[in-house]
């Protein structure tokens, strides 16, 4: 009756240790921590400009899509040299992509028909990157690791040591006009892409100019009957007029699909990177952890959604109406 | 009364239209239960189209969170 001996796991240990650890520096918990409190962040909308090239500013959320980019690409490397590898059972990070793809494709057979071919890869393509890119925000310095700088703007109060420094709060007592003075601006080296307003559009306009394109290309000049609906204004007066009504508004259904496109996914992100921030400085210690399953998540589904519904408004546009109106919501 | 304060009311009024984008989601999630349950050979397509669903609704949330926001921060 010998039992086996537990192999032991010291990651939890070191888990709580880090904990412990945390808890002394960030609280002062027990009157002896350093007490450096966490800052209150303040929120900046637009991308944050680092440094320029020429005219061109490079944004910290360029660096992100770079570093998303990087990743992406390592990613595909990897994935090719298993593949060619040629063993049966594929594991690990290929044998995910492995799964998505099928999924994906899975997906997109079942909805676009003929048309798979064509726009797989387009479906793909907007998943990975925004997958990618929203799972960015998850990478450790990401946010938290940048420059300062002194301007009039400034809203933190820096302490310095050594090389090294690092927001703590205002001191008390001090006046609002000279800590005005003093304030600091920081900029993140990495922000994560998504949070630019600009990404979202341009990726937008970039689904739907395809979908007009998957449209015309399936259907010849007939896609254009989709908005400029003259058929049946003489034969049927008054739904002709109607139908008519409706080509209009289909225009304005394009148009919006490329808002609710942008605004959606930068909507989530920010507001998943805001969040994470607010958590953290509200509870510096363990809090924030569940948070970031929640933003693993969102940033999953925000990534399946967009591919999703690009893929299937370029199905729908391949389709035809044939006479009968899509009351597809508009959003 | 202070802009500041304003501003932080109107933000949270803003964020009032959640509520429908909150009960969109679950009329879909409890319709998209109802039909697996029945039918759970086409769990896959029923999920598929509940997510699509999801994200029409929820997308007025966005809205109204893109605006809180942008009182918060912008103006």
């Amino acid at each position: 009756m010998t039992e086996t001996p537990k192999p032991k796991v010291w990651g939890r240990w070191v888990v709580l240790a880090a904990v412990v650890l945390g808890l002394f520096i960030f609280t002062g918990f027990f009157g002896i921590g350093l007490s450096l409190k966490p800052v209150q962040p303040h929120v900046v909308l637009p991308a944050e400009p680092l440094f320029s090239i020429g005219s061109f500013q490079v944004t910290n959320t360029l660096t992100a899509l770079a570093l998303a980019d990087l990743l992406i690409i390592l990613i595909a490397v990897g994935v090719t040299s298993g593949v060619k590898k040629g063993s049966l059972i594929l594991g690990g990070i290929i044998g995910a992509i492995e799964w998505i793809i099928e999924m994906l494709h899975g997906m997109t057979e079942g909805t676009a028909g003929k048309w798979t071919k064509q726009i797989f890869p387009w479906f793909v393509t907007i998943f990975l990157i925004v997958l990618i890119a929203n799972w960015t925000e998850m990478l450790p310095g990401v946010e938290t690791v940048g420059i300062l700088h002194q301007s009039e703007e400034g809203h933190y109060q820096v302490e310095s040591w050594g090389p090294v420094s690092s927001i703590v709060l205002p001191e008390e007592g001090a006046h609002a006009e000279e800590t005005h003075a003093a304030g600091y601006e920081f900029f993140a080296f990495l922000r994560p892409v998504s949070t630019d307003i600009n990404f979202t559009l341009a990726l937008a306009i970039v689904a739907v100019i395809m979908i007009q394109y998957f449209g015309i290309k399936s259907q010849g000049g007939r896609y254009f009957g989709k908005f400029w609906n003259t058929g049946t204004v003489f034969s049927k007066p008054i739904f002709g007029v109607i139908d008519f009504a409706v080509g209009l508004l289909e225009v304005v259904s394009e148009i919006s699909k490329i808002i609710s496109f942008a605004f959606r996914l930068f909507g989530n992100i920010f507001a998943g990177s805001v969040l994470l921030f607010v958590i953290g400085s509200l509870v510096p210690v363990f809090a924030q952890s569940i948070f970031y399953l929640l933003e693993f998540f969102v940033g999953a589904i925000q990534a399946f959604v967009f591919g999703l519904l690009a893929m299937t408004f370029m199905a729908q546009a391949t389709q035809g109406h044939g006479g009968e109106h899509h009351e597809e919501a508009h959003a | 009364m202070d802009a500041n304060a304003a501003k932080l009311i109107g933000a949270g009024l803003a964020m009032i239209g959640a509520i429908g984008a909150g009960a969109g989601i679950g009329i879909v999630a409890s319709g998209a239960v109802q039909a697996m349950g029945r039918n759970p050979d086409a769990t896959g397509t029923i999920q598929t189209n509940m997510i699509l669903g999801i994200a029409f609704a929820e997308a007025v949330a966005i809205y109204c969170l893109v605006v809180a926001l942008l009182i918060l921060f912008v103006f």
